[in-house]
């Protein structure tokens, strides 16, 4: 079944296009990546699908339904925001109290035992707490409400390396023991691309890329060779990136099997390309074209 | 619905909710009764009548009634991002804290009303102070305070809750358009009680109105803010 | 930890070919989880999954249903097999052709890896 399923969804706030026709179809029972760059609408995507903030134009179905006001959807579906907002005289018990009663699934004995392990101070004042320690207060809502859609948005802003990983590995063991549907929203990349088992890629508000993470695996290739090699292998291809160094040059390319066979035939080394260099080079590509289309238009 | 959640999400700090507000009476009723006290020490029966009198007019009670305003604003500028946060729905979220507002207004009316009857009956805690027993709680009958003080309380909640909803919404252009509509009006009145004959007499009869006219308006005010705030928060969105 | 040029599924695959090869997973002996995997590598469990679905397919792991996997009876022979049979593609062709850029001939070559087993 679909998790999350939108049509021509789009946010428009003014002329900023904050997310554009936006089609995407998140199956359930998977850890999702959404990624883009800083701004790229990641964080108005998920309001829109958690009933936060209303669409311009397009239709979602999240859980099966429209979610926005609605009880059913949303008691089903935690969003971990990275700028949430709390009552200035909040502290993050108060927070954890009220997220016990809010979701079905809550698990305090989790709970307790995450505050414990993220050294969570729950009777200080929220005003008073670091990036990370607010950082904290977000994971533990997120995993101990065991909701079956989860977001997370940059929810290890300000946490430590040792943090990070405790994050990870409790996701990973949480997520095994009870299976849910996980998007989580980030541009920290490589630290998470093995934890994800389908990404979607954002970039000014629309998608540039849509797959699963080990079809991406072909997604692109780095060649390297003499300039005229590699210039003679780029003949009619597209490129998405190419530096050259006195004789020799560098080229990124979409990949598949037919792509990587010439490259080796032409004599040039091949290396697979990591998502998050992938991800880098799509979106400076796209930053690109729109530059070209514009100085056309 | 979670109506509950709701209200647990106003309530959870019970300190800030009740404590508080109960705690800022008590010290400004302690210095109300040191300032009788002093008051009757050096002036005498005399200055205790006059004492008596003036403080009809006592805004000490406004420690207690300040902070409530502010509960409005915060309920929306504060309590809807987090509810929102949480999954709960606006319609719950309306729900709910309309509940809060009735109980803490029925609450704090209930303080009111005890402490007047105190009041009362020990000629003003023996020193002839008011403190309960003013205008702005209703200088009548006990009940009249109870309804006003109800009444009061929620109609500020009410029009707190609508002006930070708006400013939600339209941002700085609807303080602006606020606070010049508020202008126009204070200036058009103090016009008017200027330049107009007429308007003057009409501003003093507006005076001798009965309790029940002016309750009326008290209720007024809290419905139409009630009627701003619940159209508005229905397609209020995060920021 | 993983080979990173392959996707990660075959990586993990691979390293627990390697762990049945080294005996540090024996014939009929229980293979980690596909949770207890995930949690170890850091990785998602559905790929988890899917690299030793891999093995399953290759006869390599059995599952039993309800228990969990285990190495199939004849594996170590049957992988020992198979990654000699690979081995001269793998290993001696490259290795021929970097010896000849330099001009070593098979014989010296020969030569070079007794030498070089004795010490």
């Amino acid at each position: 079944m679909t998790a999350i399923a939108t049509t021509g969804l789009s946010k428009h706030f003014g002329d900023v296009r904050a997310v554009d026709d936006v089609d995407i179809a998140l199956a359930e029972l998977r850890i999702h990546g959404l990624l883009g760059r800083n701004g790229a609408g990641k964080t108005t995507l998920m309001q829109l699908l958690t009933g936060q903030v209303f669409a311009t134009r397009g239709t979602m179905r999240v859980l099966g339904a429209e979610p926005v006001e609605n009880a059913d959807v949303l008691s089903q579906t935690c969003f971990i925001q990275e700028s949430q907002k709390y009552p200035d005289t909040f502290r993050a018990i108060d927070v954890l109290r009220i997220a016990a009663g809010a979701y079905p699934n809550w698990d305090q004995e989790y709970a307790d035992q995450l505050v414990e392990e993220f050294r969570l101070p729950v009777k200080r004042t929220i005003k008073k707490l670091s990036r990370g320690q607010l950082s904290a207060i977000g994971i533990v809502v997120g995993l101990a409400s065991r909701a079956p859609l989860t977001f997370f948005d940059e929810p290890y802003l300000g946490l430590d390396a040792v943090a990070r990983r405790m994050f990870y590995d409790r996701l990973l063991a949480d997520f095994a023991e009870h299976p849910r549907t996980v998007v989580l929203s980030t541009h920290h990349i490589d630290e998470v691309s093995n934890l994800l088992e389908h990404v979607v890629i954002l970039d000014e508000g629309q998608v540039l890329l849509d797959a699963d993470t080990d079809e991406l695996q072909d997604a692109a290739l780095t060649v390297s060779g003499r300039a005229t090699d590699v210039d003679a292998f780029l003949a009619g291809r597209e490129v998405l990136e190419r530096t050259v160094l006195g004789t020799l040059a560098t080229a990124t390319v979409p990949g598949g099997p037919d792509a990587k066979r010439a490259a080796l035939d032409a004599g040039l080394d091949v290396s697979p390309v990591s998502l998050q260099a992938l991800f880098v080079h799509l979106t400076t590509a796209n930053a690109s074209s729109r530059a070209t289309d514009v100085a056309t238009v | 619905m979670r109506i509950r959640n709701v209200v647990q999400l106003h309530t959870v700090n019970r300190m800030q909710f009740f404590g508080w507000p109960l705690v800022f009476m008590t010290l400004s009723l302690a210095l109300v009764l040191v300032i009788g006290g002093l008051v009757l020490g050096v002036g005498g029966p005399d200055a205790r009548e006059g004492m008596h009198n003036g403080m009809q007019w006592n805004g000490a009670i406004f420690a207690v009634l300040g902070p409530l305003i502010g509960f409005g604003f915060t309920a929306m500028g504060q309590y809807f991002p987090l509810a929102l946060g949480l999954g709960l729905t606006r319609r719950e979220f309306a729900v709910g804290t309309s509940l809060v507002f009735v109980g803490y207004a029925a609450f704090f009316a209930t303080v009111f009303t005890i402490g007047k009857a105190i009041e009362s009956a020990t000629g003003g805690f023996g020193l002839g102070i008011r403190f309960f027993d003013t205008y702005y709680t209703g200088v009548g009958a006990w009940w009249q305070t109870a309804i006003q003080s109800f009444l009061v309380i929620l109609a500020v909640m009410l029009v707190g809750a609508a002006i930070t909803t708006a400013f939600h919404r339209w941002g700085q252009s609807f303080l602006w358009a606020f606070w010049l509509t508020l202008a126009v009006i204070v200036v058009a009145i103090a016009g008017g009680l200027i330049l107009s004959e007429p308007f003057r007499e009409l501003v003093g009869q507006l005076g001798q109105l009965p309790w029940i006219a002016w309750m009326g308006v008290v209720a007024g005010f809290g419905a139409i803010g009630a009627a701003v705030w619940l159209t508005l928060v229905r397609r209020a969105q995060a920021r | 930890m993983l080979d990173d040029s392959k996707p990660l599924f075959v990586a993990l695959a691979e390293q627990i070919e390697d762990g049945i090869l080294d005996g540090t997973y024996a014939e009929d002996a229980p293979v980690p989880s596909t949770n207890e995997l995930a949690a170890f590598l850091r990785i998602n469990p559905a790929t988890a999954g899917k690299g030793l679905g891999l093995l399953v397919d290759a006869g390599v792991l059995v599952k039993r249903r309800g228990i969990g996997m285990f190495v199939a009876p004849g594996a170590p022979a049957a992988l020992r097999e198979r990654r000699r049979s690979a081995f001269a593609a793998q290993f001696i062709a490259p290795l021929l052709r970097e010896a000849d850029q330099l001009g070593i001939t098979p014989d010296d070559l020969a030569g070079m890896i007794r030498k070089e087993a004795d010490r």
